[in-house]
């Protein structure tokens, strides 16, 4: 595990004023932890529970009220530790008059990359987000799935180090939603380190090693999702094909030993049946499911 | 006839002038910052007032021209795919039905000129300065609104590269605009004036009496345009003829009075072999009685060397209402005593010629200001000076450009709207009386604001006091009038932080047939476009690194 730290909050609290000062409302209370380098961290929590708030301060956009925040060993905002962040906010905010390659052109000279170097890099990631065929089109006539996309391209532009992002499924299918995760795990195994948050649970513990529970601006929980998720006292045993006699064998001596048991066959999640069904469409085009006792009728061609 | 005097521009004291003004708000700056921090953070307020000091200089030291440019091409094709061009339809729309509403009598072409003119240039500025205002001050509020900016400024930007990219787009597209709109401005007034009046559109290049210099307030003979009173004493100025702003100011006919007209530094500017110069003058009449209404009032120069002693007179001219009188002056002339002068080697010899007019009716008045006679030098194309008229709306259009970016920083899109046009509105109109006021302007030669200030002026109005009474010694008249001291002090500190827009309006030269001089007019519109832009974006800068740029 590397230890050195890429992201450190110490109490950092953030409250919202009124025009006169007043309070208004503490989003984040007192907010200590660390993201090491090369994990994939998640932060969790039900809608205003801080999350949006703690990447916003993290990347300069809101003053810290209280405590202090550092990436890359600098103060949050700092224009040289920009240069090795990557952020795809919660919304693509992105200039929706541009196209997917000048978008990424912009973005790319922001960072004073030289023009064959924003040509490249940008046929690269269009591809790898899968944007060719609206590569052309205003982002405007992009639909959610796909500003999502193009969103996480242009944080990508700048082979970043460390990559925020903010609901980064949040908008997609299920199949842009594993690709998405997909593309987190290989950034980890690139050895770039990525905070996302998240309110879809099975999301991040698909990808993230580390996570961190908000609710009502306070960390509530943090720590390996492995070890969070661990229940101790629950032993699993999994066998495919096993014989009823075995079952049978099985139970026998799980009731000699005393144990609470309970044997079924599992089920797979309903994201792996919608992935798999509409991979075996593309395979096999025209292929339809029929109710049973009715009689199929031929595809008709366009 | 123009009716202001052509001040050239003095770069060296307008820079003097600058760094003087600027160096005292940085000071107020300091010191207020200095102390707000202090009260809110503590003893760590100045630390942090310094590093964000060393850390601004950082920043525009590292500017990156690339940046700025990604930037400003972003702002470009916002604007363009925005639709913002539709202004230039707005524009031709005006133009279909102008002709409508314009004089159309071939009687006066100079009129016709001057409607022509002045109507083109007023209504580019009135069609391109809000474009320029609506464009800088929504573009950068929308897109913080819209959050786009958060892709950007956590992308390796300097908060003065947004400034210089946003100024630079809005500013390369309203010049386009400004561009396409001027050249059909152009063609249109070739097209729609007669044959007659097309003629006539030119940019003549005067030669003006300078101003006097400034010590030589109180030595009559250093004046370069001055009076002889009607019994021959000197005077500083004529008559008023019950002008309260007298601009002009006359000479008696058929008696000593005249007005006398230095013009200096002719040897550089008169080629040694012209074998004639023109003078051009346009004298106002001031008629005591009818007289022959047919007829105009005479008036008759004499050309003057006092250093030789020689005067040459020449021919008596007729001066009408509202005309302009051009005489030509041959090279050979005949002096007092009927001995032959030349023009250029006896009475130019030093390079100084004096040009005493006088008034020679009986009973009747002309009136006199110092651009009412000039020497004429060969004419440019009216183009010339129809483009330096343009050149001055897109002054303008930068300065409103910048400074609605400048509030665009610190305020969100009605609020930044509503300063930078209150600020322009202010520039165009109050700035005269602000002068007036503080007795920076003089409302005639020699007078000055009377009434005091704001609480005098509504005392004298209880009282019934006229402004020209003063006000019996009291404890009262010095509580107001020091209250009213720390006002007009104000306003004129004021008066360095809103713009003088006016010097930007040049339609008066081009509606008028003269080139629009650059010492006079274009430096100092430049001059001041740069004054003031660099701390605007100073300002600009400090606001959109010291804000939170997510708005709750």
């Amino acid at each position: 595990m590397n230890t050195e730290v890429v992201i450190q909050t110490r109490n950092l609290t953030k409250i919202y004023r009124d025009f006169w000062g007043r309070k208004k409302v503490r989003a984040l209370n007192s907010l200590t932890l660390d993201v090491r380098k090369g994990e994939v961290f998640g932060l969790l929590g039900p809608n205003g529970s801080g999350k949006t708030t703690s990447i916003k301060l993290m990347l300069g956009l809101l003053f810290p009220s209280e405590g202090e925040v550092s990436i890359l060993g600098n103060p949050a905002g700092d224009v040289n530790t920009n240069e090795r962040i990557g952020y795809l906010p919660e919304e693509s905010y992105l200039y929706r008059f541009l196209n997917a390659e000048e978008t990424l052109d912009f973005y790319g000279r922001l960072f004073n990359m030289p023009a064959n170097v924003r040509r490249d890099r940008a046929k690269q990631l269009i591809e790898r987000v899968g944007l060719q065929a609206a590569r052309k089109r205003q982002l405007r006539e992009y639909s959610k799935g796909m500003t999502r996309r193009i969103g996480l391209a242009q944080a990508l532009i700048n082979d970043p180090d460390l990559i925020l992002l903010d609901e980064p499924t949040s908008g997609l299918d299920p199949i842009g939603s594993r690709d998405m995760k997909d593309l987190i795990v290989k950034l980890k195994e690139e050895g770039k380190t990525v905070l996302m948050c998240s309110h879809l649970l099975a999301d991040v513990q698909d990808v993230c090693d580390r996570i961190a529970i908000l609710d009502g601006g306070e960390l509530k929980v943090f720590g390996r999702v492995d070890e969070l998720l661990k229940e101790q006292d629950v032993t699993q045993i999994r066998a495919s094909r096993l014989s009823e006699q075995a079952i049978k064998d099985v139970e026998a001596v799980l009731t000699k030993h005393g144990a609470k048991f309970e044997i079924d066959h599992p089920t797979t999640s309903l994201e792996d049946l919608f992935i798999k069904t509409v991979r075996e469409s593309a395979a096999r085009p025209g292929q339809r499911y029929v109710p049973p006792g009715t009689t199929p009728q031929p595809s008709k061609s366009n | 006839m123009l009716t202001f005097d052509q001040l050239p521009f003095d770069v060296v004291a307008g820079l003097l002038h600058w760094l003087g003004v600027c160096g005292a708000l940085l000071v107020v700056i300091l010191i207020t910052t200095t102390a707000i921090s202090l009260a809110t953070m503590g003893l760590t307020g100045p630390l942090f007032v310094l590093q964000q000091l060393v850390a601004g200089a950082t920043d525009f030291a590292k500017t990156s021209p690339r940046r700025v440019g990604a930037l400003t091409v972003l702002a470009i094709r916002e604007a363009f795919r925005k639709k913002t061009l539709y202004v230039f339809y707005v524009f031709l729309a005006l133009f279909l039905f102008a002709g409508w509403f314009l004089p159309n009598s071939n009687e006066d072409p100079e009129l016709r000129i001057r409607e022509h003119v002045s109507f083109v240039l007023r209504t580019l500025s009135w069609v391109m300065l809000p474009v320029s205002l609506l464009l800088s001050c929504w573009s950068l509020p929308d897109d913080i609104k819209a959050r786009s900016l958060h892709t950007v400024v956590t992308k390796p930007v300097r908060r003065n590269e947004i400034v210089f990219g946003r100024i630079l787009g809005i500013g390369a597209v309203a010049s386009l605009i400004l561009f396409l709109v001027g050249g059909i401005g152009y063609i249109w007034i070739i097209r729609q004036l007669p044959p007659a009046a097309r003629e006539m559109l030119t940019a003549r290049v005067p030669i003006w009496v300078a101003p006097d210099p400034p010590d030589a307030k109180d030595e009559w003979s250093q004046r370069r345009f001055r009076f002889i009173g009607r019994d021959g004493k000197p005077e500083a100025t004529g008559i008023n003829t019950g002008d309260e702003y007298m601009f002009r100011s006359y000479i008696e006919g058929n008696s000593q009075a005249r007005a006398i007209y230095r013009f200096e530094r002719l040897t550089s500017r008169i080629p040694a072999d012209t074998q004639e110069i023109e003078l051009e003058s346009a004298f106002q009449v001031f008629r005591i009685h009818k007289g022959n209404i047919e007829r105009g009032i005479m008036c008759q120069f004499t050309l003057v060397n006092e250093a030789k002693k020689l005067r040459a007179s020449l021919k008596p001219f007729e001066v009408r209402e509202f005309r302009g009188n051009r005489i030509k002056i041959p090279r050979q002339l005949k002096d007092e005593d009927d001995k032959d002068v030349d023009l250029l080697r006896d009475l130019i010899a030093d390079g100084t010629l004096e040009v005493h007019a006088q008034c020679i009716t009986p009973g009747q008045y002309l009136g006199m200001a110092r651009p009412d006679l000039f020497l004429r030098t060969p004419d440019r194309p009216f183009f010339v000076s129809y483009t330096k008229g343009v050149a001055g709306i897109w002054m303008m259009m930068v300065m409103l450009t910048v400074m609605g970016v400048m509030a665009s920083c610190f305020a969100k899109g009605p609020v930044a709207t509503l300063f930078t046009a209150a600020m322009w509105g202010f520039g165009r109109m109050a700035h005269n009386f602000m002068g007036e006021l503080t007795g920076k302007i003089e409302l005639a030669p020699g007078t000055t604001w009377q009434g005091g200030g704001p609480f005098e002026s509504i005392w004298r109005i209880i009282a019934h006091i006229t402004p020209s009474v003063p006000l019996e010694d009291s404890f009262g008249t010095r509580v107001v009038q020091f209250i009213d001291g720390g006002i007009i002090k104000l306003i004129a500190a004021v008066q360095y932080i809103i713009p003088d827009f006016r010097i930007f309006n040049l339609a008066e030269y081009v509606a008028n047939g003269f080139d629009v001089p650059f010492d006079v007019a274009l430096l100092r519109g430049l001059a001041t476009t740069l004054g003031y832009a660099v701390p605007w974006i100073v300002v600009g800068y400090f606001s959109l690194k010291l804000r939170e740029l997510e708005a709750k």
